[in-house]
Order: C-alpha cells, then structure tokens, then sequence
C-alpha cells in the first residue's frame, strides 16, 4: 500500500516566556499508509493533538519534514494549506466546530460550495445522502443549538466528508459524547474507512482505540510504542477481544 | 488601587480608548469653537454697531435733493434722533485702476462710490475700528476689494478719464458697517473733502444715501411708513437696521451653523461608540457579572467602577477640547475679525463656549448611566447558561445556500451575516450614514450655492449675462441697447425688463412704496416658492419678504395706484429674491415712467457664442451700461461665502473619512475578537485568508452601502431642510439643492467605499494567526 503522510523528524516546540523553550513533539518519524485507520494515545499533555495538527498542516513545525502523498508540505503558502485542506483532508474536532451562523445543512455543503468541484445539483445530492446514512437528514434546517452533542458530531463528520478527503482526521471526536453516541460515531467512521479513507485519530479512550486497526502510544513527545489490530469486524465477540488485547498492551505501557 | 485599574483598563483597550477620546475631543473642540464664532460675531458686531453708530434706515437715491425738505420733515417727526445726508460720487469700475489693474478687467459687478467721512453718524472705521481719516491724495479701500485685488498700504488707486487723471495712495481700508458683506453690490471707498469736491467736479455722478437714527428702533416700521408717505426722495432701495443686521452676519453665520451642526453629529456618534464598547464590556464580562450577582455581590459597586473609567476619559477629552479651541480660535474667528474687528467680551459670553462643553460632557455621562442601567437585567441564571448576551435567538435560514443561486459564496456568507446579526453591525450603521451625511450635505450645499441656478433663488432670472443700466442714464439708451440687442445673429433670446416705483395701501391703509418690475417675465424663469410668474395685466408676483411683510399669499390681492387710479392686483406668486433689500415685485403692467430705477436686460446667446467676447464687445458697445455674465455675478457676490464654505466641506469631507476609518478599524478589531472561534473553523475547513476579507469586506461594504443610500436619502430631505434655514434670513426660504450627481452619488461615496474597502483589508491582518489549534479543539 502507498504512504498517504509521512512526518519525518517531526518537531515541534513553544516559546515559553523570553528564553525558554518548551519541546512538545521530539523527532517523531511515521508513515500512515492509503486507507489505514490509526489512532494516536497518550497520557494528557503527551502531545497528541500537537501531533494531529502539525502533521496535518493545521500548525506550523519547527523542525523536519511532513510529505502528504510525496509532496512537502510544510513550506506550503497559507494559500496552498488552505486548498489542501479544503480538497484533500477532512477534520473532526471533539467540541464539533460548526458555524453557528449558518443551519446544519448549510454547515455540511459549505465546504463544497468553496471547493466548487461539482454542479451544485451534485453537492446537495451528495449532501442529502450522507445526512441520510448518518441519520440526521430531518435536521437540515435546524440551527446547531437544536440538536445533540451526537447529532452535532454526525453533522461535522457529513461535513468532513462532503468533499471527498483522502484522510480524515480526528481530535477525540468522541470526547464530548456518551458512550451510545461514541460507539455509533465510531461504527460511521469505521464504514467511512472500509470506503478507503485514511483516517487519524487522537483518543484516551480504549473502547475508541480498539475499534481501529493501528494504536500508536505516545509520551512526552515521542512514539514510544506501536500495536497493530486486524481491521475491525461489526461483531461483538471480536470488540470485546480487541479491547482486552489492547488494555493488556496499554497497562504494558504504563496507561 | 483605581488608578493601576484605569492602567490595566486603557492598556488593554488603547484603541478603544483612543478612539472615543478623540470623539469627545473633537466634538468639544468643535462645539467650542462653533459657539465661540457666535459670540464672537454677535459682539463683535454689536461693537461695530456701536463705533460706527449704525443708521436704522437708509434712503439710497439718485436725483436731485431737497435738503430743507428733508430737515423739515425730520425736525418735525419725534421719531427721529439724527438724520444726514450722504453724498457718494459713483465713478464707473471702467475708470479706476487699482495698482496696474483696471478695476473694469475683472468684471466687478460692485458700484464704486466715493464719499467723505461722515460727521454725526455712520462712522467708516479702519482695521482697528477707529474713524478713518485720510488727508489729501490719499484712500481707505473697502475690505471687499482689500482682498479681492489684493490691496496693501501704499498702493496706489488711479481715476483717470479722457481728461482727467487723480491718484490716491491707500493708507488705511474701510471696514463699512452698511456695505461690508458682498451681497451688497455697493462699496465706498473714503477721501479727503477737498479731494471729494474736486472728483464732484470732474467725474462720476452724484448719488445721495438718506440717514435716519431713530429714538426707538422698534418703530422701524412705522418710521417706513411716515417716510414713504412723504414726498421724499425714493428712487433707489431702502435699507433698515434688521437687514444690516443679516447681512452682516450671513457669511459667519452659516459656517459657525455648519460647525455647530457637525459637532453635534460628532457627539452622535461618540455616543453611540461608548454605548457599543460599554455593552462590547458588559459581554465580554456577562458570565463574570452573572457569578458575581449568583453569590450575592452589589452590582452597584462594580457599575460604579464602569462609570468612573468614562466620566474621567470624557472629562479629559472635554478639558482638552475646550483648551486646543483656545488655540485654535483666532482661525475660525478671521473672517470675522476682518470685517467687524474684534471687542472685548465680557465673562458671560466666555463663559458660552466653556458651558457647551460641559453640557457634551455631562450629556455623556448621563448617556452612560442610562447605558448601564442594563446591568439590573442581567439574569444570573442566563449569564451561566450563555455564553455571550447576544447569542439568544437568531433565525439561521436567511438565504440557504441551495436556494440561492448567488454564485458568490463568500459575498453570500458576508450579506447573510449582516442579515442575521445586523443589531451588532448597528452602530456602524448609524456612523457611515452620519458620514455621508457630512459629506453629502455641505457638497450639495456648496454645489448649490456655486450653481449659475442658484440666481433664480436671489430674484434673478437665469440668463447669459445680464445688462443693468442706472437709472440716471436716459432711457433713450435703453431703447438703443434693445434695438441693438435685437439686431444680434448672435442672440437666441432676451428679455428687458425696467424697474419703477409705484404707491401701494398696505394694510394698515397708508400709501408706501413699492418696486416692481415690468416686462415679459415668461422668457427667462425664475424659481417661486408658491404660485407662478404673472401672466395677466391685473397680476403681480411679490418677494418673500413682502409676502411676509404684507401678510399676503397667491390669491390675494394688492391695492396699487397706477396712473393715479386705484387698481387690484392679483397676486399669482412669490418668489425667493435677496436683491434690493428682497422687497421686489414683479408685474406686466407698464413702467411708472416718473419713477424708474432701474433697467436690466437678460440675453441668452445661441449654442456656439462665446460669452466672454460677447461680453467684452456688449461692455464696450453699451458704454456705460454694466454687462456681467451670471456666474461672475454669483461669484462676486457670494465668493466669500463659497470659499468658506468649500474650506468648511473639504474639512468635512476629511473628517468624515477619517471618523469611517477610525469607527471600521475599532469596529472590526472587536467584531474579529468576538469571531475568533468562528474564523478559525472556517479556516481548518480550507477558508484561505483571502475568502475570509472578501467576507469581512462584502459586511463593511454591505453595511456602508445601506448608510450611503439611507444617509443620501437623509441629506436631501433634512439637509435640504438646514440649508433653507440657513439662507431663509436673506429672503431665500426654500432652496433646493442642485445636485451634481457625479460628485454626489458617485465620487462621494467611492471616496467611502475605498476608505472602508482599505480600513476593513488592513484592520482584518490578525486573522492569519488564528487557528483552531488556540480555541481548544
């Protein structure tokens, strides 16, 4: 399978006052390949996110290199990042982010709108679709504050997908929700991945972990350990051994 | 511990600060100045009243007179405190030369009289007030031509004809209580007696001006009658104190209105920026003040702290104000003390300019406390519960993207945010239709003014050039000017029109004396305020003066004696006219032959005829009948007060555009903190920055173009409104503005649109740092 990002001596690090600098990722090499379905752990302040964002261009590096389908990205113009963000990658964030100005329908097309790619017939076709399959197509009109954390969550995944990404990634997109709504987030992004999209996660939650088919472990900054799960079947026995796998493996890594 | 608060407090908010700082400066020191300029002028002119000893009523004849006929009929009447007859020698402009210039070269359409100082009253009085004395071979110059040909001491003034030559040196200039203002199209210029006599002697022709003071000057009206009753001299107009009075004050009038009247706009919109920041304050401390008032704390206390913060800032900005005006008087103020010379005041009118600031002040306190009555209603449960006071209710299905077909997205996202938040984007509303109303107002108003069709407002008919003849030339010369006149290719139309006096009852019964105008008055049109031009022989037009004066409108009628019988006139309509003192009457009927004063021709040439030549040939031809061309005739007459008042729309326009820049930037800065999270999301899904200011942009504009269009609106129905108070004291009660509809409603506002277009691109730059990784994915 062909690399779709790669970071190689990935760095990161903050000012912290006039001279001191704080180091938050230190040298980190990964390559994530077409249609892998990765999830980053970590204790709180291990730098995932960090992670999350600066291999995906959303922040700048400070030092290394990150190639998105062989081409480097990090000395992209603002420009650049922006259409590649708009074409080429799709974000899912753990407090939603949606644009309270505008009605869930319109959050989920806004981005095609702008990527103009399609007939606009085409993007609401697609659009009704997506609404359809996650469930929450008689929401379109509603105003983001009519309609729950899950419901919420489902709107920013049809949005993240609306421009057909090759990789999505995801800030503990499940962090705000219950444990019903996080598992039916999890089963969506599943088929998404089944689809073919690349998809990276950040999570501290094992049940969210066990559901993807790689779990990279990281601690103050660095990968410290890699476990890698069969692709994940809808099938309950299986969910329960991916789970106890992966807790032995964490407790392994002092989680 | 309050000072280090106020530290924190305009570090944190310097521009803010800043902004409603200058507000309240700048509308301090405009007020100040404004009213400064009143006082200024009103004593001034008092003073200048009282050195000169003003005339209540003036005579301006050209005849013979009787002098023991007019000092019978003062002795006799009580009302009388002084009377004097003037003589003026009228020397022709064709015949001075000021320096090298002939006075004729510049076309003045004013009337050179020379006269002798007076001795009893009417002082004519120099720069620094005092009589003007000059010996032989010397001149006083008025003001008027001290400026217009640029006069200094020790110039010379030549007279000079075919057989005659006198030279004057200038030694001093005539500040002239009756004549000063340009609107009066009479000058003297002082000599010495001997000198006088011998130029009686040589050149020009007499004309007399016929003083009265009165004992009581309130009964000016009653004095008019008793005067115009008796067989006294009367070809010529009647001037009155209340008209000195006017005219006077006319230019400095409308420019210390105009100032006045932008400063109270300035304070509209210092007002509505602190009431902004004040709820900008309150939201951005909803929660905190919500927690606050959950546990039990006085909310009085921390109200008070707000207030304090804006009573010290306004109090600074009024001081500062009021001192810079001290500074900056002696500008504004120049016109008048060039013409009326300056006085001491007494403490009361100091007082005035000081007292108009502490009235802004205190009216901005006020405001804030009326402001921040809204943190009773503030609801602790709801401050817990929202996060900002704004975000209650708000309809999202403004303009769906999919039914719409703009194909613009971000346009669309720009509109539908002003659409949906539109009581944010209020304030700036409210700026950029008061700046286009500074702007659009004082441009319409010097377009107007500076319009050749501005002449039909000041009882002149619009036409080419106009030709006038005094009324001491036969009319013989009259006859020939129209045969000559009518023998012209060049000429498309002309219309001659004489001015005579008849005898008219008014309403208390007793005869007076009116002017009225005869001739064809369908060729050249003239503006009425009601009614129309007269059609029939038993109609007359009137002057809004008159019509107020007699208390007549069109449909009634006027008693005249024409040919010594008795006749009604109907009165078809009234019309605005500042000529003559504006008591003018216009009718078919024919001339009172008796009692001409003047006669006027209005020629309009064909399509390619150049009026300059036409008008150097006509001067020449119709020796020494006055040909002027109408928009010199505006210019001269009124070229004091456009120059003012085009100083006054440039600073206009500079203040406009630098309130739009100020309020934008101020605007945006906060509109862009409170957007933070919203930019940011925009951004992680692939906004680049230039979508986001198309955005920012398409709001300002949006915003901008419904105060444009609502603040153009406003400017021509309120703005037409002031203009006609203003000039309603000259006898023009109802203007109309002449507008030029590129400079209006094109160069203007992209004057605006540019200037927010900029503002709105430059004060935007921080978003390129905003990202989603600093609101906590």
């Amino acid at each position: 399978m062909e690399i779709i990002l790669e970071a190689k001596g990935l760095s990161k690090s903050y000012r912290v006052g006039e001279k001191n600098e704080h180091k938050v990722l230190k040298n980190i090499d990964l390559k994530i390949k077409q249609g892998e379905f990765v999830c980053v752990m970590g204790p709180s302040g291990s730098g995932k996110s960090t992670l999350l964002y600066n291999i995906s261009g959303m922040d700048k590096i400070s030092s290394g290199s990150v190639l998105f389908n062989d081409k480097e990205i990090s000395g992209l113009s603002e420009k650049d990042l922006s259409l590649l963000r708009l074409h080429e990658m799709g974000f899912i964030f753990q407090h939603i982010h949606l644009l309270k100005n505008l009605c869930i329908y319109d959050n989920i097309i806004l981005s095609a709108y702008l990527a103009n790619k399609r007939s606009r017939k085409k993007i609401n076709d697609t659009a009704i679709e997506l609404m359809k399959k996650m469930g929450i197509y008689e929401l379109a009109n509603n105003d983001i504050t009519q309609a729950s954390g899950g419901q919420l969550q489902r709107v920013a995944i049809c949005r993240a997908l609306i421009n057909d990404p090759n990789i999505i990634f995801g800030d503990e997109p499940t962090g705000a929700l219950n444990s019903k709504s996080a598992s039916d987030i999890m089963e969506i992004l599943n088929d998404i991945n089944k689809l073919g999209t690349t998809i990276l996660l950040v999570t501290h939650d094992v049940k969210v972990a066990a559901k993807t088919e790689r779990i990279l472990y990281m601690l103050d900054g660095q990968i410290v350990g890699e476990k890698k799960l069969n692709k994940y079947k809808k099938e309950s026995k299986d969910v329960r051994d991916r789970e106890k796998i992966l807790s032995i493996w964490l407790r392994e890594m002092d989680f | 511990m309050l000072i280090r608060m106020f530290k924190k407090d305009f570090l944190k908010n310097k521009v803010i600060t800043a902004t409603l700082f200058i507000f309240i400066f700048l509308s301090s020191l405009l007020v100040a100045s404004g009213t400064n300029m009143i006082t200024e002028m009103t004593n001034s002119l008092n003073a200048l009243f009282t050195k000169s000893q003003v005339p209540h009523f003036v005579q301006m004849h050209s005849g013979k007179v009787d002098y023991s006929h007019i000092d019978a009929f003062a002795t006799e009447n009580n009302l009388v405190k002084d009377h004097q007859v003037v003589e003026m020698i009228q020397i022709d402009d064709g015949n001075i030369t000021f320096g090298n210039v002939k006075a004729s070269e510049t076309n003045s359409i004013m009337d050179h009289y020379f006269v002798k100082q007076n001795s009893s009253f009417d002082f004519l009085l120099n720069l620094n007030s005092e009589r003007i004395h000059v010996s032989s071979g010397e001149i006083a110059v008025p003001i008027y031509f001290m400026q217009k040909e640029n006069i200094s001491l020790g110039d010379k003034v030549t007279i000079s004809t075919t057989d005659f030559t006198k030279e004057f040196i200038v030694t001093d200039f005539v500040r002239d209580v009756q004549m000063n203002p340009s609107v009066i199209h009479s000058k003297r210029f002082v000599v010495n007696e001997a000198d006088l006599n011998e130029l009686k002697k040589n050149i020009g022709q007499i004309e007399y001006l016929l003083e009265f003071q009165l004992t009581d000057v309130n009964e000016l009206n009653n004095f008019r009658n008793l005067y115009q009753s008796a067989e006294l001299p009367n070809k010529g107009p009647t001037i009155d104190y209340p008209l000195f009075k006017a005219l006077n004050a006319i230019t400095d009038g409308i420019v210390s209105a105009l100032i006045i009247f932008v400063s109270i706009l300035l304070s509209i919109i210092a007002l509505l920026c602190i009431r902004f920041t004040i709820l900008a304050a309150i939201e951005e401390d909803y929660q905190e003040i919500g927690v606050m008032k959950a546990i039990g704390i006085d909310l009085q206390d921390i109200k008070k702290v707000y207030l304090l913060k804006y009573i010290v800032m306004a109090a600074g900005a009024s001081v500062a104000g009021y001192m810079v005006s001290l500074l900056v008087n002696h500008l504004f103020t120049f016109n008048i003390m060039l013409y009326m010379g300056t006085a001491p005041k007494n403490l009361f009118l100091k007082l005035i300019p000081f007292l108009a600031v502490v009235l802004i002040f205190l009216f901005t306190v006020f405001f804030c406390m009326f402001i921040l009555r809204r943190f009773n209603k503030i609801s602790a449960v709801e401050a817990l519960r929202l996060k900002d006071s704004n975000e209650k209710s708000k309809n999202v299905n403004y303009f769906p993207f999919n039914k719409n077909s703009f194909s613009n997205i971000h346009i669309l996202l720009g509109i539908r945010d002003i659409r949906i938040r539109f009581r944010i984007y209020g304030l700036l509303f409210l700026v950029f239709l008061i700046c286009s109303f500074i702007i659009i107002v004082p441009v319409n108003f010097l377009n107007t003014i500076q319009s050749p069709d501005f002449i039909k407002y000041l009882g002149v008919e619009r036409s080419d050039i106009r030709i006038d003849i005094q009324q001491s030339d036969t009319s013989d010369n009259f006859a020939n000017i129209i045969t000559n006149i009518s023998n012209d290719p060049d000429v498309e139309k002309f219309a001659p029109l004489v001015t005579s006096q008849f005898k008219l009852v008014n309403n208390e019964g007793a005869l007076e004396n009116i002017s009225i105008e005869s001739g064809d008055f369908s060729i050249f049109s003239l503006e009425y305020v009601t009614g129309a031009a007269p059609t029939r022989q038993n109609e007359i037009a009137i002057s809004y003066l008159n019509s107020e004066e007699y208390e007549k409108s069109v449909g009634d009628s006027l008693k005249l004696f024409i040919d010594g019988q008795e006749e009604e006139m109907v009165i078809s309509g009234v019309y605005q006219d500042v000529t003559n003192g504006g008591r003018t009457a216009k009718a078919l009927i024919p001339p009172n032959k008796d009692n001409v004063l003047s006669y006027k021709i209005g020629v309009d040439f064909k399509a390619n005829v150049s009026i300059p030549g036409k008008i150097a040939e006509y001067s020449n031809t119709f020796y020494p009948a006055k040909v002027t061309n109408l928009k010199g005739y505006v210019n001269e007459t009124f070229g004091n007060t456009i120059k003012q008042v085009r100083t006054f729309t440039i600073s206009a326009i500079i203040i406009a555009i630098f309130i739009s820049i100020l309020i934008t930037s101020l605007f945006l800065k906060m509109l862009i903190a409170k957007d933070y999270s919203q930019l940011a999301i925009m951004r992680s899904i692939g906004f680049s920055l230039k979508h986001i200011r198309i955005q920012y942009v398409t709001r300002t504009l949006g915003v901008l173009i419904i105060g444009i269009i609502l603040g153009t609106f406003v400017s021509n129905a309120l703005g037409q409104r002031v203009a006609s108070v203003v000039l309603s004291f000259m006898g023009a009660s109802e203007i109309k503005f002449v507008i030029d509809p590129i400079k209006a409603y094109f160069i203007c506002p992209f004057i605006l649109i540019l200037t927010v277009s900029l503002t709105t691109i430059l004060s935007i730059g921080s978003i390129k740092n905003f990202s989603i990784t600093n609101i906590g994915a």
